[in-house]
């Protein structure tokens, strides 16, 4: 006869938890004693069924699954079988129809976290897993699943920016039946094309196409034409967004609502200025050569095109500026048959013709000349002097007109846009980069919304066809927001705006755009998470200084139940540690995949992002009686989310300095830096992170020591730490948000002080709490054992605030918990 | 009593080596075996995937009376009163020949060599092209990626002798998110070798840089 079980816990109102082993053929029945496994996790009180499956995740086994939901009532599962990075996505599909929603089925990773890896009797293995299954089923009891948010999107498509790109996304749209507003440069088609070699030069075989398109658009009753004036700001959030154009003359400012946006942004061609003798005259660069020809024709003298990409330290862009070199001579060519033209570049560079093209460049005489690199070409009166290649010896062309290539820059008028749109704008770089590596289907992967030469310098024809790209990945959305089946994920960010102060610090930390700009520039007006673009990162919930955002489905009170539930359990020599997905996790999954053992005493607990982790869940840790927190994350500057790893340094460091203010070792929590693809790296961080545990021996577990552990858990909560946390969460010497080291350092010395300063604070607190009666200071210094003023300043602050009550007895002053 | 297919509990009846099993309709006589814990070698199958019936490993043989047919577990739906043979002569020999040119195909794969070995299959008769190569082609990076990652950011170039795992260009691919699923899954050390190739340079992808 079984053991009757304790009383379940339901910490959620009816949450009720099930459990499912896998045998998963000989890879895990065998190394793990799942029979044992399954009376422990009975006998526990957070778990309300357990069964062993031969395969969960096959027909068979999905379909008992299927049962026992129905039947007992189960609505969070944990699935005991392999990764969850590989597996959960089949789940939540298969088991969607039983009503398990994202966040309610968990996976722990049996088969290469434990089996696979650890050495051990499987009865020894099957007491781990039920550790971290424990945990597991705990964050799930503390789950509240949030409603499914439909997203609508009703409003039109708008297209800002007057990138040429506008055109090919208005077409792609309206021929998707999607009704769209364009906000262009000039109403006249004609001038578009007339201006376009200012950002395009030497593309006018394209022209006859551009004006197809443009007629196309212009007769479609979807395609609203507006001219404004400067973007003045985007609010909003995906399907609601209110764009503002700002006031021009007498005009007021415009307003639109639009359901999403699409950003048509073309860089800026500069000459290159006096370093290579540029007059604007003679010594021209691309866009001026087409502006000549405009309005003087094509010219008669000698011409003489220059690649200078390389000696203009902007290699990238010589293939590009070859191209137009080409155009630009063939044009030329066409209409004068007799004038020199010559094509003058670097050795390096591959004149980028086919053979067709070598072939006319040799019948029309358009000579291309190639130099040696290693001399750069002089500039002088008539001449241009090159090193032969080959021969070494210096040659000279001779001209009457040089054209440069163009300085390629993204336009400063352009990068405001890509501010106002939330963009990540790094200095004056091109606008391309790939941040959304996390969620393919949701609008913030940049391809859906950004198109042009600002986002990396193009032609003509690829700037057309991002915008088509762009248009085409909108239009599904926006056709599955019709269908009524567009939904947001569901582990997003929220913002309570009962909490939410207005700082903006989630804003500022979070580099996926999620954080949507709201009305008004100043504090106090609370936040809002646009669900589509949040990538669910998490960093930004863990540093809100008041916990007024959360992650939906995966919160830290969740994460804080995890540990605390594993913490407990653990035996005095074993240590825990945390996995990011992208990082640490995978690395262990693959591992596991490739059998490479290491140390059983470790624990992995699995997050989406190391970011995610809130101090407070590291310091909860310690309180509930961890000796080792190791926290495995993605190598520096390379996380998925918003830099969540970044910060995680952050925290990590505020932890290590309150270990010391107690007197336990700063090394008892570390972080570490996994490559996935080198699983054999985090078998060596396991091994010598356990072997430091060691050396450091268990913390102590006395009343004392547990007393600090609860009172450095609560001044990780307090809003002014988490304050003074976020001021800077980041190394000074990272490249995407750099600082200065002596600033670090005095930064740090503050974090320092105040962290002292709350510490003792909560202290003080918590004793008059505790003790619950009337203390004079010196009782309270005696237990404290701080120096008596600075103690005597704690008591100060806390009466003023009313915290504490100060009485009087005899005109001495003793104090007590108001 | 009778234990004939009159059992009207819209099951399928039949038999495994002999023993008899209960399938529903749409299961395979994989999953139908596994639930039952018959063991049948398997390379291309995961479980996170559909089956494309690349390796033809878990080959089985269904008979009945004098027919029968050699067909892959993975994808063949059972039907009642067909029996299965997972270890019949048949199979046993087809799993010998996979295994031979498997250890030409990828003779560096450890993998390979050991369920090779198990099978009594030491060396092969058939020419190695690149002794360092792991690949053995089962796609389960290319339909990973596909359908759990949704990104397609690796596929097969080519096809026939020169058919190999590849990225457009074969350059890093930008639609690559860098999760390591197909690492993951891949049942040799062919992917780990290749990874570098499909994410290229994470760094610069993650928000700095250019994304090239």
């Amino acid at each position: 006869m079984k053991k009757k079980a304790s009383a379940k816990v339901q910490s959620i109102k009816g949450a009720t938890v099930g459990v499912f082993l896998c045998e998963c053929g000989k890879r895990i029945d065998g190394k793990v004693d799942l029979a044992r496994l399954r009376e422990l996790l009975e006998d526990s009180p957070l778990v309300d069924h357990v069964e062993i499956l031969p395969y969960s995740c096959e027909r068979p086994g999905l379909s008992e699954i299927r049962e026992r939901v129905a039947g007992k009532g189960l609505n969070r599962i944990v699935v005991a079988g392999c990764a969850r990075r590989i597996m959960l996505k089949k789940f939540e599909r298969e088991l969607g129809d039983t009503g398990l929603e994202e966040g309610q089925i968990d996976m722990i990773n049996l088969r290469d976290h434990i089996a696979s890896v650890n050495d051990g009797a499987p009865e020894e293995l099957a007491l781990k897993a039920s550790k971290v299954i424990q945990a597991s089923a705990a964050g799930l009891k503390e789950l509240t699943p949030s409603p499914k948010q439909k997203i609508q999107i009703d409003l039109p498509v708008m297209i800002l920016g007057g990138g040429i790109a506008t055109y090919s996304a208005a077409q792609e749209l309206a021929r998707a039946g999607i009704e769209v507003i364009m906000a262009v440069q000039t109403e006249d088609v004609e001038d578009e094309i007339r201006i376009l070699h200012e950002r395009y030069p030497g593309e006018r075989s394209y022209h006859d196409r551009l004006m197809k398109i443009m007629t196309e658009i212009e007769e479609s009753p979807l395609v609203k034409r507006i001219s404004v004036g400067e973007l003045d700001e985007v609010m909003g959030t995906v399907g609601n967004y209110t764009v503002t154009f700002s006031a021009e003359g007498n005009q007021p400012p415009r307003i639109y609502k639009a359901g999403t946006i699409i950003a048509a942004l073309d860089g800026e061609m500069l000459n290159q200025g006096t370093d290579f003798g540029h007059d604007g005259k003679r010594v021209l660069c691309h866009t001026e050569m087409e502006e000549h020809i405009w309005l003087f024709g094509v010219p008669a003298h000698p011409v003489v095109f220059w690649v200078n990409d390389l000696e203009a330290d902007q290699p990238d862009y010589a293939y590009l500026s070859a191209r137009t070199a080409w155009n630009m001579a063939t044009h030329i060519r066409d209409n004068n048959r007799n004038c020199d033209l010559k094509i003058l570049y670097n050795e390096q560079i591959n004149p980028p013709l086919n053979a067709q093209e070598r072939a006319r460049a040799r019948r029309e005489n358009i000579q291309w000349i190639p130099y040696d690199g290693n001399v750069r070409p002089t500039v002088q009166d008539g001449y241009i002097t090159y090193d032969e290649p080959g021969s070494q010896i210096e040659r000279e062309l001779p001209w009457e007109q040089l054209v440069l290539s163009p300085r390629r820059h993204p336009g400063i008028e352009q990068l405001k846009v890509a501010r106002i749109l939330g963009l990540h704008v790094h200095g004056e770089e091109f606008l391309e980069r790939n941040p959304q590596m996390v969620r393919p289907e949701q609008v913030g992967m940049e391809e859906k919304f950004l198109a042009g030469s600002a986002r990396h310098p193009c032609d003509l024809r690829e700037s057309l066809r991002q915008g088509q790209r762009a248009a085409h990945r909108t239009a599904e959305i926006m056709q599955q927001a019709k269908a009524g089946t567009l939904f947001a994920p569901r582990m997003v960010c929220s913002v309570d705006p009962e909490k939410c102060i207005g700082c903006g610090l989630c804003k500022e930390i979070c580099d996926c755009g999620g954080v949507a700009p709201v009305e008004g520039k100043g504090g106090g007006i609370p936040r809002v998470v646009d669900p589509m673009t949040c990538t669910g990162g998490g960093t930004c919930a863990a540093a809100c200084p008041y916990h007024a955002l959360v992650l939906q489905n995966n919160t830290t009170t969740q994460r804080e139940a995890r540990v605390s539930v594993l913490a407990r359990n653990l035996a005095e020599n074993e240590v825990m540690g945390f996995g990011c997905r992208w990082g640490g996790a995978a690395a262990a999954d693959n591992a596991g995949v490739r059998g490479i053992h290491y140390n059983a005493r470790f624990h992995l607990l699995q997050v989406d992002c190391i970011g995610q982790l809130d101090a407070t869940v590291m310091g909860r840790a310690f309180r509930e009686g961890a000796n080792g927190l190791l926290l495995l994350g993605c190598p520096p500057e390379e996380c998925h989310h918003s830099y969540g790893l970044d910060h995680t340094w952050s925290r990590v460091l505020l932890v290590k300095k309150l270990l010391s203010l107690i007197g336990l070792e700063r090394d008892r929590i570390a972080l570490a830096h996994m490559d996935l693809n080198h699983p054999e790296q985090l078998a060596r961080t396991v091994d010598r992170f356990v072997a430091m545990m060691d050396e450091l021996g268990p913390v102590p577990k006395d009343r004392e020591i547990q007393a600090k552990l609860n009172d450095l858990y609560e001044t990780l909560r307090t809003p002014r730490v988490r304050w003074v946390l976020g001021a800077s969460l980041r190394r000074p010497y990272e490249t995407t948000y750099p600082t200065d080291q002596r600033n670090a350092l005095a930064y740090d010395e503050t974090l320092s002080d105040v962290l002292k300063e709350e510490f003792l604070r909560t202290r003080v607190f918590n004793f008059l709490k505790r003790e619950s009666k009337v203390l004079h200071l010196n009782d309270i210094v005696g237990s404290i054992r701080e120096e008596k003023q600075r103690v005597l300043n704690c008591l100060k602050d806390l009466s003023d605030e009313g915290m504490i009550s100060r009485i009087y007895k005899d005109r001495v002053p003793y104090y007590t918990l108001q | 009593m009778s234990k004939k297919s009159e059992k009207d509990n819209g099951k399928i009846h039949f038999t495994i080596d002999g023993q008899e099993v209960e399938a529903e309709e749409g299961w395979t006589v994989l999953d139908t075996a596994r639930h039952y814990r018959i063991p049948i070698p398997t390379l291309c199958h995961h479980e996170a995937v559909k089956p494309s019936g690349a390796c033809r490993l878990c080959v089985v043989e269904a008979k009945q009376g004098d027919w029968s047919k050699v067909v892959i577990s993975c994808m063949y739906p059972p039907w009642e009163g067909v029996e299965i043979q997972t270890r019949s002569e048949r199979v046993m020999n087809v799993r010998r020949w996979i295994l031979e040119m498997l250890l030409a195909e990828c003779p560096a794969a450890e993998e390979i060599r050991a369920l090779a070995a198990e099978h009594g299959v030491l060396d092969t008769r058939f020419k190695v092209e690149d002794p360092e190569e792991q690949c053995l082609l089962c796609g389960l990076c290319v339909r990973v990626c596909e359908e759990v990652v949704g990104v397609r950011a690796i596929s097969f170039g080519s096809r026939g002798v020169h058919k190999h795992i590849a990225t457009p260009y074969m350059v890093p691919n930008q639609a690559c998110i860098a999760c390591g699923s197909c690492v993951t899954v891949c049942p040799t050390g062919a992917m780990e070798a290749r990874l570098e190739r499909v994410r290229g340079d994470i760094a610069e992808r993650t928000g700095h840089g250019f994304a090239h």
